[in-house]
């Protein structure tokens, strides 16, 4: 593969616009990777897939803006292991972040957010962030003995003396729902699963 | 009279240093002298012309230099002025003081024309008088004994200077002794350092001119003028090196088993031993800690040289100048746990694998792993501690790690063929003739892999090394035996703690820093101290003897130069003075002794404080040059055209502290704009009746900052006490002055000092407005 850089390609401008984002608190990391892959040497996704943290930076840099297609972002699971070894104070993780976000406000990502929607309905039901239901089957796999805890929640409590969980309000819960409705999130969620339900 | 003056004021860009912050064209309107003239860098051989033209066109009785600090050019420009007398000409600092703290620029140049209308005015009150030479005393004092220590040592001795080695272990010899072997770029192959080392030893030993105190360290130092007081503590060795022979019969019957930190811990030794073989002084000590006192070696000792009793002894030593070569320490392995170097014997460092395949080490030079068995597969981490921002790292890049990384992997190839090496690394650095070495472990069929490993796991026998083929693109996971980490440079806790004593600068990384990066690399920022090897920045063994090769060359030069001194020390009238000896015992400098029947006063020991002045009965000494005059004509320039909406705070500081200031400068800090620093000669000459002035005539805040290693700091601090009593009773608020510690390393405790007054003052005025 062979490339071509034009005498008024810019490609740092990617970069920059990271840097520049809210979300980063790194200042010019991003600018100072060397590549040295300490990264990916500590990453679980990057043991388990292809997901690559140091390329993630690699590509940033070569203003690629083809990553924010790209389906190997989504496997962050944000541990922020890459946060913490970086030698040079970068944080891929928090790049990643800004990198998802650019890509969802180019309506980018839908069908892989559309698989959490569940956190967000239980924004509106409950007030809080729950595990959706569509999750259980897997965790049931991969986390033995975690199911059967589920079931026995309200026994177990009741064996340590402890008092059933304090859950939001009705009033609480309502006025979540109405912040989350004025700033736009139902709009945003509603616009995501009418997309994903539609192609379905 | 001194009014009727013709000053000339020679404005200088310094390359736009200067004039990108401070309007140079509103300074020229606002100044009212005989001459102005502005250029781009007076300090150029140009500038000598230009200022002395003007100082014949205009017939210029002063001078007034607005550049650079005084610290940087004073000497530059003192003899630019000729034929004007040095003395006649004083530099205003609108560089180090103004156009870098300060970012604003309106308040600048308005900074900048207060602190040039002081310069004219405490220049009108100068009188021309002739710098005085001395001479130091040709001793020298070389605190560390490594290669570098060594190196200096025989350079002066052999050019008959005295030199005292002061080593704090009991042998002189540092890292090269324990390193195994060495190699050089040229010829492609290792070397025994130790026999590269002990010529060099033997020569020192045998030289006349150098005394070596082993168990030794500097725990005092008082500098006066061209003269260090040094006290050294040594702690004894309980073994008299007259008398013992090295024959080691002690050590064999001693039960007591340590391990051996001159094999990193990879053996034992003895409690009385002989740190190697070929360790100077030649003879055994004893490790008091670890001894149980049982008496055996005592009775063993034909020699009678054990002595079991003992305590520490306080040598003084007075030399003439000072060279640091207390070297490093290497980057504490506690603190990257991820690579398992606690948990896992075959973990080592590059150090450790240098004992291990060194012939006189735990192994007898044989390459095996804590079993006894040989490795199939060495991996070596680079850059452990080094190019890493994480707050307990270090920034820098250890310089040394990559060749001795590849050295020791030809070491390995050489003995173990079979055995795999490879070196994960983030960019080989191997300059020059380093290069190829690089291509000469190549083909010995080391491997290398651009990544650097997050973690060392342990998996059954051996280890898993994680880590990214950056070329690659791959995460790939070594299986290895041994795995080695190349440990960053760091500056040994002796360089640490002799910056403290001498009270020389050091770099953010703790290194001594020399006094220009670039074209003085040797000198510090203390006259008559110097610096080589490891403990001004990370370094090989070539480079350490060039350092200390060249700063054994800048000490010769001081010894036979001899030491300017600025004139301004005090002087005794012989007609008026009566020998009552009152002076002789207040000066904190020993300066004055009756000789000959006359009070003599040692130019190079008076600092020009004048406490000597207040006790005279008879009026019979005076300092030279006008100092009380110049400290008051300095207050009133810079207050003279204070605007009423303006904040203006005095910071009286000697030369120690107006060299911490700069460094606010020459770092980019900053303070308000409030803050204008006064240069005296001791902060003793600051008379309460200066500090009475300023505050009468407009100044909102006074600062006085002095070095607690100074000998009137006390003095000083009283004084500063006594005139806030003065000022409380006068019902002013003593809190408009203040008295702070100042260390030329500290500077940026310094700002925040300045900003905290600054606040303080600001405070007070609005709560009495």
């Amino acid at each position: 593969m062979s490339s071509k850089q034009n005498i008024d390609d810019s490609p740092i401008d990617f970069a920059e616009e990271i840097i520049h984002d809210y979300k980063n608190s790194k200042d010019e990391g991003v600018l100072k990777c060397v590549q040295c892959g300490m990264c990916t040497s500590t990453c679980p996704a990057a043991r388990h897939s292809d997901y690559n943290p140091r390329d993630i930076i690699e590509r940033v840099l070569d203003g690629d803006k083809s990553i924010l297609n790209d389906d190997l972002l989504w496997n962050c699971f944000y541990c922020y292991t890459c946060h913490s070894v970086c030698p040079v104070g970068n944080s891929v993780c928090e790049v990643n972040q800004i990198l998802k976000q650019i890509a969802i406000s180019n309506e980018i990502g839908y069908d892989k957010l559309y698989e959490y929607m569940g956190f967000a309905d239980s924004y509106f039901t409950a007030a809080i962030g729950a595990i959706p239901e569509i999750f259980f089957e897997d965790i049931k796999k991969d986390v033995p003995g975690w199911w059967e805890f589920r079931q026995n929640l309200g026994e177990i409590r009741d064996e340590l003396e402890l008092t059933p969980p304090l859950m939001p309000s009705k009033e609480v819960i309502d006025e979540v729902s109405k912040i989350l409705t004025i700033t736009g999130f139902k709009e945003k969620i509603e616009k995501i699963r009418s997309s994903q339900e539609v192609s379905q | 009279m001194r009014d009727d003056l013709k000053v000339g004021v020679f404005l200088c860009e310094c390359g736009g240093n200067i004039s990108d912050v401070i309007d140079l064209d509103r300074v020229r309107e606002e100044l009212d002298v005989e001459f102005v003239g502005q250029f781009e860098n007076l300090c150029s051989l140009n500038g000598r012309k230009i200022i002395r033209d003007a100082i014949f066109d205009h017939d210029l009785d002063r001078v007034v230099v607005a550049a650079c600090s005084p610290i940087s050019h004073e000497k530059t420009f003192q003899d630019y002025v000729k034929p004007l007398n040095p003395y006649l000409m004083d530099m205003a600092n609108i560089r180090e003081q103004c156009s870098w703290v300060h970012d604003d620029s309106k308040k600048a140049t308005n900074k900048a024309i207060t602190l040039i209308n002081a310069s004219i005015e405490k220049v009108k009150q100068s009188d021309a008088v002739d710098p005085i030479y001395c001479q130091t005393p040709d001793e020298v004092a070389i605190i560390g004994g490594g290669i570098a220590g060594m190196n200096a040592a025989l350079s002066l001795a052999r050019q008959g200077t005295k030199v005292t080695i002061i080593e704090q272990s009991p042998s002189i010899g540092g890292h090269m002794a324990k390193i195994g072997k060495v190699f050089s770029p040229v010829k492609i192959a290792e070397e025994c350092g130790m026999c590269l080392l002990n010529p060099i030893l033997n020569e020192l030993v045998w030289n006349n001119n150098i005394e070596v105190l082993t168990n030794a360290k500097v725990i005092e130092a008082e500098r006066r003028a061209g003269t260090y007081n040094l006290i050294v503590e040594q702690s004894p060795r309980y073994v008299d090196i007259e008398k013992c022979i090295a024959c080691g019969k002690c050590a064999q019957v001693c039960e007591v088993e340590v391990p051996d930190d001159w094999n990193d811990g990879l053996s034992t030794r003895k409690a009385i031993y002989r740190p190697f073989g070929q360790s100077y002084p030649e003879s055994y000590v004893i490790d008091m800690e670890n001894c149980t006192k049982c008496g055996e070696c005592f009775r063993e000792c034909n020699m009678k040289a054990i002595k079991l009793r003992g305590k520490n002894e306080r040598i003084p030593l007075q030399v003439g100048s000072i060279i640091v070569a207390t070297g490093h320490k290497l980057f504490d392995m506690n603190k990257r746990p991820e690579y398992g170097y606690t948990r896992y014997d075959d973990v080592i460092t590059q150090s450790e694998l240098g004992r291990i395949t060194g012939v006189n080490g735990p192994t007898k030079g044989k390459l095996l792993k804590s079993n006894g068995e040989v490795p199939k597969r060495v991996v070596m981490i680079q850059c452990v501690g080094s190019r890493d921002e994480k707050p307990d790292g270090h920034k820098y890049c250890s310089k040394i790690c990559c060749t001795v990384a590849l050295k020791n992997a030809n070491i390995i190839k050489h003995k173990n063929p079979d055995t795999d090496v490879v070196v994960c690394y983030t960019d080989v650095r191997t300059p020059g003739m380093f290069e190829k070495y690089y291509k000469h472990t190549q083909e010995n069929e080391v491997r290398f892999i651009r990544g650097r490993p997050g973690e060392v796991v342990k998996k059954g026998d051996s280890f898993i090394v994680r880590t990214e083929d950056t070329l690659k693109g791959e995460f790939i996971e070594i299986e290895a035996d041994m795995v080695v980490l190349s440990t960053a440079m760091e500056p040994s806790d002796g360089t640490i703690e002799i910056a403290e004593i001498l009270n020389i600068g050091t770099t953010e990384d703790g290194f001594i820093k020399e006094s220009h990066p670039k074209i003085k690399p040797v000198t510090t920022d203390v006259q008559g101290v110097f610096v080589c090897g490891t403990a001004q920045d990370p370094k090989d063994i070539t480079e350490s003897i060039m350092q200390a090769t060249a700063s054994a060359s800048k000490v010769s030069e001081y010894n036979y130069g001899g030491v300017e001194i600025e004139p301004f020390i005090a002087e005794i009238d012989k007609e008026k003075c009566n020998l009552c000896g009152d002076c002789i015992q207040r000066c904190k400098y020993k300066a004055m002794s009756i000789q000959n029947d006359e009070i003599y006063i040692d130019p190079m020991a008076c600092t020009g404080c004048g406490k000597c002045l207040i006790g005279c009965a008879h009026k019979a000494i005076t300092v030279n040059g006008n100092i009380d005059e110049k400290i008051t004509a300095t207050i009133k320039g810079v207050l003279s055209k204070k605007q009423p909406d303006e904040r203006t705070i005095l910071v009286f500081l000697d030369n120690i502290g107006y060299t911490a200031a700069d460094n606010i400068g020459v770092n980019r800090l900053s303070y308000p704009e409030s803050i204008h620093i006064i240069k005296v000669i001791s902060v003793n000459r600051v008379r309460p009746k200066h500090i009475k002035y300023a505050l009468e005539n407009g100044a909102d805040g006074v600062f006085i900052g002095e070095f607690p290693g100074d000998l009137m700091y006390d003095e000083v601090e009283r004084k500063v006490q006594r005139v806030k009593k003065t000022l409380e009773e006068l019902n002013e608020d003593p809190e408009r002055i203040a008295f702070s510690k100042v260390y030329i390393p500290y500077f940026t405790g310094l700002a925040r000092k300045l900003i905290d007054f600054d606040k303080q003052i600001q405070e007070l005025n609005e709560a009495e407005s």
